[in-house]
């Protein structure tokens, strides 16, 4: 039939031997072609028809009732050989363009750099400019502007398709292994070796599971996806090259037609037309692909989850109910506790051991009278009105020099601050007594308006939460060591910053303390009030 | 005298063997705490990444235009949230109901292993002890040395009985902290299982649903991975892409 031009020695003996006897078998054969000949023939053959139904039209009188159909015959045939020109056209230019930037070293961009290419691309860039900034007349088409977007928009989705997917894939892959061999070790600790369990097996198939996912949705998702992604930047280069074609298109709007001008158009409509017929074909299919994907997502992650919650369902003992667990375990945890080795050796016992050695002693103050109508009435007519202020809450006094104050109770300021310049503490006349008070807990005296008891600013006597920050500076008495991470070390006069004054069950012998960026709880009776903030 | 260091030698190998569960529970429950938090910590990042899949899609313009595209991606995005409400509470459950407890049970070990260390030492200062007292057992019986036998002896009793306590108490008490793992944990793996049996089946349902509002609810995942490639190569075959 046709004799190879395949290099004799990539082939094997056999193979080399079987095209032998059958060429030998057409030797002689007077239509030998070879595959030159060969490939050729059908194109000479589609040549061929246009000219021979020419002829045969040409010599047929317009009468003859052949006439009509040899016309249309003559007319279909012509078409096919303008489309496959076309097309080859096309192909030609989209591969003059592709080679262009690929196969390029910087030696042959250089090459390349003549008079004509620099002003054609000064030229060019000139016009962008004018575009961009004066909106000149331009050739517009709507549809291509269109079709563009929806290409730029569809690449975008691919791409954060293909690598928010990829992302999710790999914490799903880390998470399911990791939960399920959870669950087989608190399963080892919960339940005797002998219980007959089998659950090695849930495991691995549950595992197995979770790689067919992967592998699925490798092969109907992430490849396609990725396989279309790699298909974008071709079409790029050539939207990129028609843009060029527009700007030398619109170039020579302004100036009269010429031959130049003309053969910018042309080119400039070709590759137009060229796009916008290619890009709908294109952004059509892409997007199909994209909707397929997501539903295969979709039906992939429906599938594990019913694999998975097969495999843990497999694992259900008798179900309890929710409340009892914290009962459950709480009474056995006290049972525990309860055993003499551990009461004995355990932590807090030694540590209330040691607290109650060193309990402070409760400072007894002595009782303060209570203000009555004649101290405020002296306050009234002493001290101007800017002086004068209201306790907001019951105010106890901690250290020397301090006084009382119930709620409500008028004082005049004195001084704005105490013998050691502190100026959140002042010094305050009651009418019966001088004394300091913090500051915070006082509010200007507005005796015009009937001052109603303010929820919000009403403070119970142990509600520290809104003291300044001031106040709540305390300092270690003595050292304190943390036992677990839920307590904070801290050292001998160690300043530490009060957050809460009771631990998470209410209990106020712990108060939550910050030192140094590290949170944790100390006990109550080692620390001191600071006195200066 | 000779009967003890036998009955010393038994008590050493129940000790050694009950305290050695003791310990590698200890070691269990703390690599438990551990890998269940990689496991909790590791399941958010799945829903949260799961949650950009349509979030970042629903931002991006193709969506405005395309009716189709837009309710799928909108269907899918409730789901992912919907998804991800439900990990977080899996998770909050598994930390109240597992790791907590976990942690409970494990700040019981200090006290025990402070017990051991007691007993160890009551062991030594008995040995030590009783060392002193076969010493002057072998001298020969003069008077000094039966006086100082007689102290030896008098000192050894109260440290002998003080190991022998340590060593009841705990060998009695031991197997009954081991045994309690079992009334203790059983609570929290029903929970833990029970946990994600729930995510899992009302994570299926979600899908399931989605699954039916979609598209082509018809196609088989065969069907849709032929049509992408048809589509591929339909691609493939445009003359803007030249495909070499």
């Amino acid at each position: 039939i046709a004799q190879y031009h395949i290099p004799k020695k990539q082939l094997k003996a056999e193979t080399q031997w079987l095209i032998w006897s059958f060429s030998a078998s057409f030797r002689g054969k007077p239509n030998l072609l070879d595959m030159g000949s060969l490939m050729i023939k059908p194109i000479q053959r589609v040549m061929k028809y246009p000219l021979l139904l020419c002829e045969l039209r040409n010599s047929t009188p317009p009468s003859h009732p052949d006439y009509r159909a040899l016309d249309d015959a003559f007319a279909a045939v012509k078409d096919i050989n303008v489309n496959i020109n076309e097309l080859k056209r096309r192909k030609d230019l989209v591969l003059k363009y592709k080679k262009n930037d690929e196969d390029e070293s910087l030696k042959d961009k250089l090459s390349k750099l003549n008079i004509h290419s620099i002003s054609k691309k000064s030229k060019r860039v000139t016009n962008h400019l004018k575009i961009l900034t004066r909106g000149e007349s331009q050739v517009k088409d709507n549809t291509f502007n269109r079709e563009e977007k929806l290409f730029r928009a569809l690449e975008k989705t691919v791409r954060l398709c293909v690598k928010n997917i990829s992302l999710c894939l790999q914490h799903i892959q880390d998470a399911m292994p990791l939960a399920l061999q959870s669950v087989m070790d608190l399963q080892e600790i919960s339940y005797n070796k002998d219980d007959e369990m089998g659950y090695s097996e849930t495991l691995s198939n549950a595992l197995n599971s979770c790689h067919d996912f992967a592998s699925h949705l490798q092969r109907l998702i992430l490849t396609p996806l990725s396989a279309l992604l790699t298909l974008f930047p071709g079409p790029h280069k050539l939207i990129q090259k028609r843009y060029d074609k527009l700007l030398d298109c619109n170039s020579y709007l302004q100036r009269s037609a010429g031959e130049e001008s003309d053969l910018a158009k042309k080119e400039y409509e070709a590759l137009n037309a060229q796009l916008v017929e290619e890009l709908q074909a294109f952004n059509q299919a892409a997007r199909k692909i994209l909707l397929n994907c997501l539903c295969s997502f979709i039906t992939l992650l429906r599938d594990l989850m019913l694999v998975a919650q097969q495999a843990y369902s497999t694992l259900v003992p008798v179900p309890l109910s929710v409340s009892s667990i914290s009962e459950i375990q709480n009474q056995v945890l006290e049972e525990v506790q309860n055993l003499n080795c551990v009461k004995e050796n355990s932590a807090t016992f030694i540590e209330r051991k040691l607290s109650f050695e060193k309990k402070k002693p409760v400072q007894i103050l002595p009782e303060m009278p209570r203000q009555t109508d004649i101290h405020r009435s002296k306050l009234l007519s002493t001290y101007s009105a800017e002086e004068l202020y209201q306790a907001k809450r019951k105010c106890n006094a901690t250290q020397e020099y301090d006084i009382n104050l119930l709620e409500g109770e008028l004082v005049a300021v004195i001084e704005q601050k105490d013998p050691l310049g502190s100026t959140s503490r002042w010094l305050v006349d009651t009418g019966n007594v001088k004394g300091y008070v913090y500051s915070s807990f006082l509010k200007p005296y507005n005796p015009a308006k009937m001052q109603k008891v303010d929820t919000e600013n009403r403070f119970c006597d142990d509600d520290f939460e809104n003291i300044k920050v001031d106040e709540q500076i305390f300092y270690a008495v003595h050292a304190f060591q943390a036992r677990s991470d839920h307590e904070l070390s801290l050292q001998e006069y160690q300043r530490v910053h009060i957050l809460r004054f009771c631990d998470l069950s209410g209990n106020k012998e712990w108060w939550l303390a910050e030192a140094q960026g590290q949170k944790g709880y100390v006990p109550a009776n080692y620390l001191g009030k600071m006195t200066y903030a | 005298m000779i009967f003890q260091p036998v009955k010393m030698l038994l008590v050493e190998r129940d000790f050694e063997r009950e305290y050695g569960k003791l310990q590698q529970l200890e070691e269990q429950t703390r690599k438990l705490q551990k890998d269940l938090k990689k496991s909790t910590d590791a399941d958010l990042a799945m829903s949260k990444s799961a949650v950009k899949i349509p979030l970042d899609l629903l931002s991006n313009p193709l969506c405005e235009q395309d009716q189709d595209l837009l309710s799928m991606v909108t269907a899918l995005d409730t789901a992912m949230k919907r998804m991800d409400a439900f990990n977080q509470e899996k998770v909050n459950q598994i930390q109240k109901t597992v790791i907590e407890p976990l942690k409970n049970f494990g700040s019981v070990f200090p006290s025990l292993n402070m017990a051991v260390k007691r007993r160890e030492q009551a062991l030594q200062d008995y040995r030590r002890l009783q060392a002193k007292v076969e010493k002057y057992e072998e001298k020969e019986k003069t008077g000094p040395v039966l006086a100082k036998l007689h102290q030896a002896r008098e000192e050894l009793r109260p440290v002998r009985e003080n190991l022998e306590a340590k060593n009841r108490q705990l060998l009695e008490e031991m197997p009954r902290f081991y045994s309690s793992r079992l009334d203790y944990f059983q609570p929290s793996f029903e929970s833990l299982i029970r946990a994600q049996v729930v995510y899992y089946s009302e994570m299926h349902k979600i899908f399931g649903d989605l699954t039916q509002q979609l598209d082509q609810p018809g196609h088989s995942d065969e069907q849709r991975e032929r049509e992408n490639e048809a589509k591929l190569s339909e691609l493939r075959a445009l003359s803007i892409v030249a495909d070499d």
